[in-house]
């Protein structure tokens, strides 16, 4: 543990010494030589309980009353050197377990450097990606508290102005710990053509290896020990009583991005050996008889991903494919929803915006998935655009996980009005995306409209609203039934902007809030009342929210979030 | 060209080296374990796994079945205690009980409120390469068979004596201790748990629960606070320790049914379980 915090307070020491003595030197506070840069994000809750809504029942609402996460970081660049600091802090926090909480204050990432000749190397919390993520990303989501940073060195080589690589290892980042499971990759990236070109080509190729650590290989062999034999049997066929699950994990894919004129066209295909991956869809019959949906495989996986994209002269389209298979690749099988991913597959949804058609989001399946989409957009004029999108996802047997008709109109009047309208089909498959056994699909239909005012340069007026219509299940409108959605936002540039919103559950549902003393289902109102100032760099907010238990997304990687009931504030700035 | 062959060269040794020689999986357990209490004389290691449920959490039958089959391979070197506390416990309008107990809220927030149900803690034990006293399904069993490994500090044995009529429990529960705790708090608990209970509860099969699920070793009460009562005496190597404790059995309850689980803990900074022991209520 001592190294880990040794180094950053020596880099921080350094940093300092070197702006304090070039300051000295300069006599001057801002030096020509070095540049530190930072920003920082502060997020403080105060919770509110109400057990109608179901914010509750937490220690946030029952005795900590209030909770805090911030992230400061630090970047400075001197002597061909760039290096960071970053302080994270999380006080009573349920922004890593939305049902609980978890405090903690720490170095939450430090990393280190340089460019040598054409050699460069990284030490520290790397963030990096291959091709566009599929076998390896390394990244931060904060809303979603994904922070995947790989705790390790990397080193890249410019083998020709067009021709690079890099290779790494590692062990991926958890809170202000690491997983012991070791990853190390590569990759081979190249560029073929000039600026000039009118035909280009990205190639690239990657490769991944995880190595499980001896504690997770004991647990894995110990859950597997109580699988009956025939379960053992089909995941180690010929090898029963030999041979287990492999250590050792590999993932490559080739992937290249083609453009010709108009044109832009992607392709990614990977593959994966066999791995132990958790199932959370499959079936076993347990020794004692009982059956059971969950279930560890054993099976080399694959995913194809490809787009092509055209614009040109007002009209831009995208079409993009997919097809997943056996692809949840993590550093031990053990870990659940969003932890301990090493990778990304992109989803094959839009990604919605507005309050009511975000509702209903689709998390990427890693065990097996085919989708595609359609995404259209064409500008009739200056003045109106039209746009259209269609995705559909489907398991491997083709049975409906998600389908997404949108459309969308947008008419602006000179520069005193816009108007934003259009209409959104969704098909969510609720026993999938929820766990809801049995339940039929949601079948939505939202119209929405946003309406922008402009009284001056400076003073505007924006009118927001939604109506989702629910489908029915066995006569009862399904999860919360019908929303309607209203906002109302005034905005004093460059300083201010309040919204004052309601979504109301005006027809209920199957899930919707039961009111106790009745036993009767409740239409609700979730309200919320935001201030925003904003000061150069700095931008602060102050919200009241009431807000119904939802998914939470960030492209395609989703968690379930609860009813939060409470005020919010935040202070974001760069420098 | 030779750089690009170079780096080809490289990164094949990199990413595989040699064939691994991976660990052995045999499936199905013998299933040897078989039930029983030995003499306190010969009493092992005794590991207890304490699930978070829920009559409206749809995996935590899972969870239920896969800790019935630990129990068959384990027999009573393994203790379960279901406690049905968190989300997705609020009974449904035809429920017959409501599983939530006080102490099973505070047992919640003492061991960490879990990332997902079903959740359970070994021993409430952070183990090593984990961030928490709550484990996920997949950790269970290895952890369980690590927990055995270890010989006990102290060996707990249990005599109830209960009146059918006045329904009165007396319970006499005596510790040895075989090597010294120099932990400063180190607590008792006492629990009373209930088997075979026939209530709903949701299961993957349909989104109208099952009404006559066998609820498992559910928390019914506890006789000590949520986290123990202090143990006052010493615990020096050889020390036997005796408590008494008397206590009305809800009628609700069958006690025919109904197990006694001693837990000797830490409390502080570790809450680790030293030894856990359980009998029935009844023989």
């Amino acid at each position: 543990m001592i190294p880990r915090f040794w180094l950053p307070i020596v880099f921080l020491t350094l940093m300092l010494q070197s702006v304090t003595a070039q300051e000295a030197e300069n006599g001057q506070s801002n030096s020509n030589q070095g540049r530190l840069s930072g920003n920082l994000q502060l997020n403080g809750n105060f919770f509110m309980r109400d057990s109608l809504i179901g914010a509750y029942d937490i220690p946030q609402y029952d005795r900590q009353l209030f909770g805090a996460d911030s992230w400061l970081n630090l970047n400075y660049q001197n002597w061909g050197f760039d290096m960071g600091i970053r302080f994270d802090m999380f006080n009573n926090s349920n922004l890593l377990n939305p049902t609980g909480t978890f405090t903690g204050i720490g170095i939450g990432r430090w990393y280190v450097s340089k460019k040598i000749h054409k050699l460069g190397i990284t030490g520290g919390y790397i963030y990096d990606i291959i091709g566009s993520g599929i076998i390896f990303r390394a990244y931060e989501e904060r809303p979603l508290a994904i922070d995947q940073a790989l705790y390790g060195v990397k080193v890249t080589y410019d083998l020709t102005d067009n021709w690079k690589v890099k290779g790494f290892t590692g062990r991926q980042k958890q809170q202000f710990d690491t997983y012991n499971s070791v990853i190390r990759g590569a990759a081979f990236d190249g560029f073929i053509g000039t600026d000039s070109s009118k035909v280009t080509l990205a190639p690239g190729f990657g490769a991944v290896a995880r190595t499980l650590d001896d504690g997770s290989m004991n647990n894995l062999v110990a859950t597997l020990n109580t699988y009956s034999k025939s379960d053992i049997l089909e995941m180690f066929p010929d090898t029963l009583g030999k041979e287990g699950p492999n250590y050792n994990a590999y993932a490559f894919s080739f992937y290249n991005t083609l453009t010709a004129g108009h044109f832009v066209w992607y392709l990614e295909t990977a593959a994966k050996s066999k791995e132990v991956m958790y199932d959370p869809l499959g079936e076993r019959i347990t020794v004692s008889g009982d059956t059971v949906i969950g279930r560890y495989i054993n099976k080399a996986g694959s995913v194809i991903y490809s787009s092509l994209s055209y614009a040109n002269k007002g009209l831009g389209i995208t079409v993009e494919g997919k097809r997943t298979e056996n692809f949840d690749s993590r550093t031990r099988p053990q870990e659940e929803g969003v932890r301990g991913l090493m990778h990304y597959i992109p989803p094959m949804t839009r990604v919605n915006t507005y309050r009511l058609l975000a509702r209903y989001a689709a998390a990427t399946q890693f065990i097996g998935e085919q989708a595609f989409q359609v995404d259209a957009s064409y500008a009739v004029n200056k003045k109106l655009n039209l746009s259209a999108n269609f995705s559909n996802i489907t398991n491997l047997d083709g049975d409906q996980l998600y389908r997404e008709i949108f459309t969308e109109i947008y008419y602006k009047y000179k520069r005193k009005w816009t108007l934003t309208t259009g209409v959104q089909l969704q098909d969510y498959n609720l026993e999938v995306y929820f766990g809801k056994p049995d339940a039929a699909p949601a079948k939505t239909i939202t119209p929405y409209f946003d309406f922008l005012y402009k009284f001056n340069s400076k003073t505007s007026i924006r009118f927001e609203s939604q109506y989702m219509l629910m489908s029915e299940d066995h006569g009862v409108k399904s999860d919360y039934g019908d929303w309607v959605f209203g906002l109302v936002e005034f905005t004093l540039a460059p300083h201010w902007a309040i919204t004052v919103s309601d979504m109301y559950n005006i027809a209920v549902g199957k899930e919707s809030a039961v009111d106790f003393k009745t036993g009767e289902k409740k239409e609700i109102h979730y309200p919320r009342f935001d201030v925003f100032y904003t000061h150069k760099a700095n931008r602060f907010s102050l919200s009241y929210v009431k807000q119904v238990e939802g998914v939470v997304c960030s492209g395609g990687i989703c968690r379930l979030e609860p009813a939060f009931s409470g005020v919010k504030m935040s202070v974001n700035s760069t420098f | 060209m030779k750089k690009y062959i170079l780096f080809l060269v490289t990164a094949l040794f990199f990413l595989s080296a040699c064939e691994e020689i991976s660990p052995t999986v045999t499936g199905s357990m013998a299933g040897g374990g078989g039930g029983g209490t030995d003499p306190v004389e010969d009493q092992k290691r005794q590991v207890i796994i304490e699930e978070f449920t829920g009559v409206r959490c749809v995996q935590c039958p899972a969870g239920a079945a896969f800790i019935r089959d630990l129990l068959t391979l384990h027999g009573n070197q393994l203790i379960a205690v279901s406690i049905h506390a968190g989300d997705f416990t609020t009974p449904y309008p035809e429920s017959q009980y409501d599983f939530r107990t006080d102490e099973g809220n505070q047992l919640l927030s003492y061991l960490n409120e879990p990332f997902g149900f079903p959740s359970a803690s070994v021993n409430r034990k952070l183990f090593p390469g984990q961030f928490d006293l709550q484990l996920g399904q997949g950790d269970w069993a290895g952890y369980i068979a690590s927990e055995m490994e270890v010989a006990p500090k102290v060996r707990i044995n249990i005599e109830p004596e209960f009146d059918s009529g006045s329904r009165e429990l007396t319970l006499d529960v005596t510790l040895y201790v075989d090597e010294a705790i120099t932990e400063p708090d180190v607590r008792l608990s006492i629990m009373v748990t209930e088997n075979d209970i026939k209530d709903l509860q949701i299961t993957p099969a349909s989104s109208t629960p099952q009404a006559d699920y066998s609820h498992k070793h559910v928390l019914r009460d506890m006789l000590t606070s949520y986290d123990g009562d202090p143990i006052t005496e010493s615990l020096s190597a050889g020390v036997e320790i005796k408590k008494s404790f008397t206590y009305t059995v809800s009628g609700d309850w069958k006690e025919e049914n109904c197990e006694i689980v001693a837990i000797v803990s830490l409390a502080g900074a570790s809450k680790e379980v030293l030894q856990a022991h359980q009998v029935h209520l009844v023989e």
